[in-house]
This record gives C-alpha cells, structure tokens and sequence, in this order.
C-alpha cells in the first residue's frame, strides 16, 4: 500500500464508470492506430503500384538547342553541342550517389530507325529485366515463347515478369523483339514468327496490348543487339531511372545524379514525381490531422471526467489535505488515476487498433505487395504518447484538486 | 504546548463581512483536555480549524512548540498535521471505497515506499483500540454511524500524534454512540494525548480539563477544572 493505493481503490469502486471512459478512449486509439496501420500500408502498397508505372528521373545527353531561320524561312530547332551518353558511364555514376540504395530501377534506351521487314522503322532498344521493372502496365500477349539467343547468366534467378496477365519465369533473349500494337499490325509482326531487322533475323516474341500511346507505334529489342546492329557500342539515347519509394528525396537524388554525371541532363519528371507524392502523402496528412482531432477530443473528454471526479470527491481532498497531504501529493494522485486510465486506453487500444487494420486490409484486399508491419517501438511510442496526453489532461482538474483548501472543503459538507 | 495568541477571522460573502473572531487568546498544555464550548456561529469550529492550521488567521498567530504558524510553510503546516497532529470531525469523512483497516492506514500512505508491516501493526492496533477488532475488512458502508466515527478516530491516532483535534465528534450519533466516543477520547487524553475538542454540548464538557466558552467570536470564560 502506497500513496497509489488510494487512486487505484477509486478507479476499482467506479469501475462501469472507469471502463466506460476507457473503452470511449480506447476508440479513439484504436481509430488513430488502425487508421495510422491502414494508411501506412495502403500507402506502401500505393507506392510500390505507382513505382511500376514509371520512372521518375530522366537521363539525357547534354546539347544546346538554336532556332534557325534565315531569310524570313524557320528552319526550326537545331541541336549542337551533343554529348554521348555511355550506358557503362550512366549505370556506374547513378550507382555512386548517396542515395543509391533508393534506385529501384535504371533503364536505358537506345532510339533509331531500322528496317524492319525492309520498312524503315523506330526501334528501342532496351533492357529487359530493367523495363519491365518500370513498365509492369505492359500486357504482353506471348506465343509459347523460348529465349532466342539468351545468356542465362545475364538474368537473375528471381527475374520475373507479367506475361498474358500470369506471374511466370520467363526472359526474353538478345534475338526476342516485342512490337508495339499498331507498329504489329503495320508490319504484319506475329507472336512466334520470324522477321529481319536490318538484315539479321529476330523473334517475334509478343505483341503489346493496344495502350494508346507512343508505345503502340515502336519495336522493342534487346539494347545490345540494336547496339550491334547500329555498330554503336555502349551507346544510349537516354536512360529513365526509377527512384520513387517512401518518402523519397527525389531533388537531392536528381542533385546527386547530377553531380555524378556533369555534363549530363538530368531531370526529375516533376509531375508525375509530385502527383505521386501528393497522393500518398495526402493519405498520410489526413490520418495525421483525423488522429489530432481524436486525441484531442479523448483528451478534453478526459479533462471532463477528472474535473468531475475532482469535484465529486473535494471533501475526500480535504481530509487528505488535513492528514497533512501536500498539495504535491493530491496533484500526483489525480495525474495517476489520469495516467492509469491512459496507458490501459492506450495498450488496448493499440491491440484492438492493430487487429482492426489488419481485419480492414484483409477484408478489402488492399494489401496488394504491402503488408501490416508490427513494430514493438510504435506500441511503446502510441502507449507513452497516450500518457503524455492523458496527463496533460489531467494538469487542469488535478491543480484545482491541489489547491482546495482543506477547511473549505470539510466544512462544506 | 500550543498557544492562540488574539486571533481575529472574518469570512466575506456576497459583499458581507462577517467577523467570527475578535481577538481570541487561550492556551493549551501538554496532556490537557481542552473543550471549547458555544452556540452554533460562536466561532468554536473555525478558530479549531486555526489551531490545526486547516486555516488561516487574519490577525494574531498560533504558536505551536515555540514556533508561530504564521512563519511556517505550507511545507511546514503540512508537516504539522502529518507528524503532530490529527483531526476527527463531525461526519466521519470514511473513503467509502477502502475498508476500515485501509482507511485507518491513510495516514501512512502519502509516500511512495509502501507502507511497512510495523505500520499495518499500529493499525491493527488502533481498531481494536476503540473497539473495532475484527471489523478491519469491513467498508464503512457495513459499519454503523458510532463504528464510522470510531474507524474515523483509529485513523486519528495510528500515526501517535501529539495533539487531537476534534470537532464536533458527536455531533452526528446517539447518545450511546457520543458516551462511546466520549470515553475514547478520555482514555486517550489519559494516555497522555493532548485533545482540543469542539461541542455544544455540555454534558461532554465535563470530560474536559478546560473549557472555554466562545459566544460571538469572543472568549466568554476560560474555567479549569482542579486535578
């Protein structure tokens, strides 16, 4: 028996009353928990289906632009001054910044015009494994398709990609082309034939579903082949890198990418970058503003129901006061039952909020690659935030406790 | 032991000042009964409540053991009422959720070490010094008013204090129940417990040493009883 006796007896007698209170401030955790479990893993699952539609940071050779015109004619826009861009030089100096463990994918594309079933035509040559880890929107209609002119150990083991809408293992070889779906039809491309590009012979190994954009109207191939076939080794138009993760400093990487890489341009595709952004943390923001209003309401609720008991229980004060209790004392007392009334509102407010979180993704099937992280350090920060602010609430009603005076209090009654 | 020296104490109300003492002097010695005695609105309660230092005097000074309230703390007069003294009062004034032996430990419970076996003895102790043996579990909702007020008096004395002051200790019981606490009290003040106790009774008067009669704020008579 110590001075926590007296608070702990009180809260036993007046226990509907207590467990009310506790179960109303208990909702309130459990809606600021659940919300915060919800929005954290809707948002990782968000962010990792954002980071599949896209880069975000684009490469480019440097050159200078100037209009030309002459004689009252516009010869529009020449480029001078073009610096080369080296896949080896780009991959290594986005490798070496700061923030490279940030870098999900690096993406490099060669651009040219080839024949192809002797009709000159924009290919692109890329990196499969690379793309297709920015372009999981692609719906690749296959044949049964066999890698022409793979290098197994060129791939990793855990390469995988959607193909007809199924997560399978399969790879596309040097010698694998996919076309566009208007780029198909134009020249007469088939899933699983054969067609020459510039005179070499390649496989026709899917078709892109129509998409609507620029994508419909290329061919696709294996960068190092068109790099062959163009007799430009090593050589990229332009690369897209993509960077977008949690709370992702896409300035400082683009700043430090530029650093690696001087006399390259180096521009985060802002909109797209801050539509992400926006997104997620707009959820993020919400739950942050929807939690401070809830725990302001627990708190001034809480405020209320200690004033009350302050006021219910002044002649118990006054005679505590006249057992020679200090001010201090009567202060601490309030806080405690305060306090108590917090940490079992938080603890079991957490449970019950963690539990509801994982009910709610489970239930909506929200948790598309993302998955509801227990972390012990975020009970104990919920659980010592809650007693902040229990306490808090209590400073009001427990110094009036403390500064009831004695005989006032006694002779009332 | 304590001595009132010309205290003076008015309460304003609604705009109204009331005097309810005008220069009150008296003294009480060590191991005395003293009874003050007076109609309702003589004073008696709130110059009582002076002497405990539950409040405070606008004129004039207590001086307890060579030392004047006024000088003192709050620190200090907190400490007078935990070490020195103790107070019983006309209502019982129980925790209604703690049992009779919690509440007699009151006393001891406004630290933080948990009150030791030699402390749960001295309460023990108390209870079946006014008679309550037994009846330790009890909830002051199970006790009558008279065993109320005796719980009240164990949680009075458990901490053996030098002076006791009672205000009105049977205001609110029959008179079995006020002949009981009566001779508690007596037998206490026979152990050499110093009692300052508030009646309007008379009857009770004649367990005091010294009694002092109050009407309107003023001391009306001092009479000592010879040993």
């Amino acid at each position: 028996m110590n001075l926590f006796t007296i608070p702990l007896k009180n809260l036993r007698r007046k226990l509907l009353r207590t467990a009310m209170l506790t179960l109303v401030f208990s909702a309130g955790i459990i809606s600021v928990v659940g919300l915060y479990y919800v929005s954290a893993t809707v948002g990782e699952s968000l962010e990792q289906k954002l980071t599949a539609y896209g880069a975000n940071i684009l490469i480019r050779p440097h050159s200078e632009n100037l209009d030309v015109s002459y004689g009252g004619f516009s010869m529009g826009n020449m480029s001078y001054n073009v610096h080369k861009l080296d896949m080896d030089t780009v991959h290594d100096g986005v490798m070496s910044i700061g923030y490279k463990d940030r870098i999900s994918a690096i993406a490099p594309k060669l651009l040219e015009s080839s024949s192809v079933n002797g009709k000159e035509f924009a290919v692109v040559g890329i990196n499969w494994i690379e793309e297709l880890k920015i372009k999981s929107y692609w719906y690749i209609d296959t044949a049964d398709h066999e890698p022409h002119g793979q290098e197994p150990e060129s791939l990793p083991e855990t390469a995988e990609m959607v193909v007809d809408g199924l997560e399978h293992g399969s790879e596309f070889g040097k010698y694998d082309i996919i076309a566009g779906n208007t780029a198909a039809k134009l020249l007469g491309l088939e899933k699983g034939r054969e067609t020459e590009i510039e005179g070499k012979t390649f496989n026709v190994a899917g078709v892109l579903a129509p998409m609507g954009t620029d994508e419909d109207r290329l061919v696709f191939m294996d960068i190092t082949a068109l790099q062959e076939l163009k007799n430009k080794p090593g050589e990229v138009t332009f690369v897209e890198v993509s960077a977008l993760c949690s709370g992702c400093p896409i300035d400082d990487i683009v700043a430090q990418i530029k650093l690696s890489l001087p006399d390259i341009d180096v521009t985060a595709m802002q909109s797209v970058v801050k539509q992400r952004m926006f997104t997620v943390n707009f959820v993020k923001n919400l739950v942050l503003v929807i939690s401070g209003v809830i725990l302001v309401i627990a708190c001034f609720m809480l405020a209320v129901f200690m004033m009350a008991s302050v006021a219910e229980r002044k002649s118990e004060i006054g005679i505590l006061r006249s057992m020679g209790y200090s001010r201090a004392k009567i202060f601490c007392l309030f806080s405690f039952e305060s306090l108590v009334i917090g940490a079992s509102s938080g603890l079991a407010g957490f449970a019950a909020g963690y539990f509801t979180a994982v009910k709610i993704l489970e239930k909506m099937e929200l948790t598309d690659g993302a998955a509801v992280h227990f972390e012990p350090a975020h009970l104990l920060l919920s659980v010592g935030i809650v007693c902040v602010v229990s306490i808090a609430a209590s400073v009001i009603p427990a110094l009036k406790a403390a500064r009831t005076e004695p005989a006032s209090a006694i002779i009332r009654l | 032991m304590l001595k009132v020296d010309n205290i003076y104490k008015s309460y304003v109300g609604s705009g109204v000042v009331t005097q309810v003492l005008n220069g009150v002097s008296l003294e009480v010695n060590r191991g005395e009964f003293v009874c003050l005695l007076g109609r309702s609105g003589s004073g008696k309660s709130t110059l009582l409540n002076i002497m405990s230092s539950l409040l405070d005097a606008d004129k004039g000074d207590i001086i307890y053991m060579e030392q004047t309230f006024r000088g003192m703390k709050r620190c200090e007069t907190d400490r007078f009422r935990r070490e020195e003294a103790a107070m019983i009062f006309q209502f019982h004034h129980l925790m209604p959720y703690m049992t009779a032996f919690e509440n007699v430990m009151l006393p001891f419970l406004s630290g933080l070490r948990p009150a030791g076996k030699e402390q749960k003895t001295s309460a023990y102790e108390a209870l079946a010094k006014v008679g309550l043996a037994g009846k330790e579990k009890r909830l002051p909702s199970q006790l009558s008013g008279g065993e109320q007020q005796r719980v009240a008096i164990a949680r009075a004395i458990v901490g053996k204090p030098a002076i006791l002051f009672a205000d009105e200790p049977t205001g609110s019981l029959d008179k079995a129940n006020g002949d009981a606490v009566m001779k508690i009290l007596s037998d206490l003040n026979k152990e050499g417990l110093t009692v300052v106790m508030v009646t309007h009774q008379r009857d009770y008067a004649a367990y005091a040493h010294k009694v002092v009669e109050l009407s309107d704020g003023n001391v009306d008579s001092i009479k000592v009883k010879s040993a």
